[in-house]
């Protein structure tokens, strides 16, 4: 069961405050507690686990230094994925690399023990997510994935909420037509909507 | 079986609403409101259940196998050592090595204004010389000849071609001209006789530039 967003902000604030005093102990707390989440949210801009690994901990890094400036404008998560979106955004850029259009490279590297349902559920997703733009895919999985609201994805995005909501409706409206077919339903009739 | 009475206003009322809704963060009469219209609509319907599936399969762990443990064994390290190996930003990005470049040309940009200024600075001095400035020293053979207050222009040109001379300096504040002999053919001293013969000449000597 997940905790109420406002604990987890209160507990991630203290352990900013202790980064700041320099508590490595606290840094390990929001490592753990974040790795997992950056790494999907990551994996929707690379497939690397080298390069994501890279980019979580120069968020991380510099999450360290920053700590005690952090002024509690948004949640610690919002911060902290900012951060992680412009490293990731950045990596890209010093290796030439553009973020993936390859989900089908997906194929045979998750983990083997999956189990069915989650695997058909897994490809359903990539097959669908093959047919949005990186933006587009890092608004799905901050709406759909991390529950993010459309201020929240903006700030993280450093984009209008207008840009985001602009990302979300066309994401939205490719995903609803290509998704039923994946799944074997004829798509919806409507093709548009205000 | 479904009936379908809802407008497209309120299809498109549940279009905006749904992720909020699946959020749980939408307001409990919007998501009461959607459940009601979900009941009456066959396409909301549809779109809401994909909608959710779509949720579920973003909320599973990623595929892409990160080791957590080794990631941060490896950011400890990084902060463990100095700084400048520890610094995110690369000494040699493409963005310091522009940087390093231009600051490199701005240098040697100063570098050649200031040689350039240096250049001009001694360069100053003209090619010639104005009247008003004090006169030079005189060349050897060179004449100093006091014309006539009444002498017309036209015949002094004429005696100075006459004789071979040009004027180098003059007049002074006596009305005194230094004249040399404009070429080895003519003679200075020849020309000194016949300037003191001419009626119109009232002093002609050489000029002695001994100190």
């Amino acid at each position: 069961m997940n905790e109420p967003t406002s604990d987890v902000d209160s507990r991630d604030r203290m352990l900013l405050q202790r980064m700041a005093m320099g508590d490595r102990a606290a840094l390990e707390t929001l490592y753990r507690a974040y790795h997992g989440g950056l790494c999907r949210f990551l994996s929707r801009l690379t497939r690397r686990a080298d390069l994501i690994e890279e980019i979580v901990n120069d968020c991380f890094w510099i999450a360290w230094r920053k700590a005690g400036s952090f002024h509690g404008d948004s949640r610690v998560s919002t911060w902290i994925m900012g951060i992680a979106y412009r490293c990731g955004l950045k990596a890209l850029r010093q290796r030439g690399d553009e973020p993936v259009d390859d989900y089908a490279l997906r194929e045979g590297r998750g983990p083997s023990h999956d189990p069915d349902a989650d695997r058909e559920l897994r490809d359903w997703l990539a097959e669908g997510l093959k047919h949005l733009s990186a933006d587009q895919r890092i608004v799905v999985e901050l709406v759909y994935g991390v529950g993010n609201s459309l201020d929240e994805v903006a700030a993280i995005m450093q984009a209008p909420v207008g840009t985001v909501k602009a990302r979300l409706f066309h994401a939205r409206v490719k995903l609803r037509n290509v998704l039923p077919t994946l799944a074997g339903d004829p798509p919806t009739q409507r093709e548009n909507r205000s | 079986m479904t009936i379908q009475t809802s407008s497209d206003k309120d299809c498109a009322r549940a279009w905006k609403s749904m992720p909020w809704v699946l959020q749980a963060t939408a307001p409990p009469e919007e998501r009461d409101w959607l459940m009601h219209h979900l009941a009456q609509c066959e396409a909301c319907s549809g779109e809401f259940a994909q909608q959710s599936r779509l949720r579920s399969a973003l909320s599973l762990p990623t595929d892409v196998p990160v080791d957590a443990d080794r990631g941060l064994k490896r950011l400890l390290e990084r902060l463990a050592a100095p700084e400048p190996e520890a610094a995110p930003i690369r000494p040699w990005s493409s963005a310091n090595r522009l940087t390093r470049a231009l600051a490199a040309a701005v240098l040697l940009q100063a570098i050649g204004i200031g040689a350039l200024g240096v250049w001009l600075w001694s360069d100053q001095a003209p090619h010639y010389r104005t009247l008003s400035q004090p006169a030079l020293l005189e060349p050897v053979g060179a004449l100093r000849v006091v014309p006539a207050a009444g002498m017309k222009l036209a015949d002094w040109n004429k005696l100075l071609h006459d004789l071979g001379l040009r004027v180098i300096d003059g007049p002074n504040d006596a009305g005194a001209y230094a004249v040399v002999p404009a070429g080895p053919a003519s003679s200075s001293v020849s020309a000194l006789r016949r300037l003191r013969a001419d009626r119109d000449i009232r002093l002609a000597e050489p000029v002695d530039n001994t100190p």
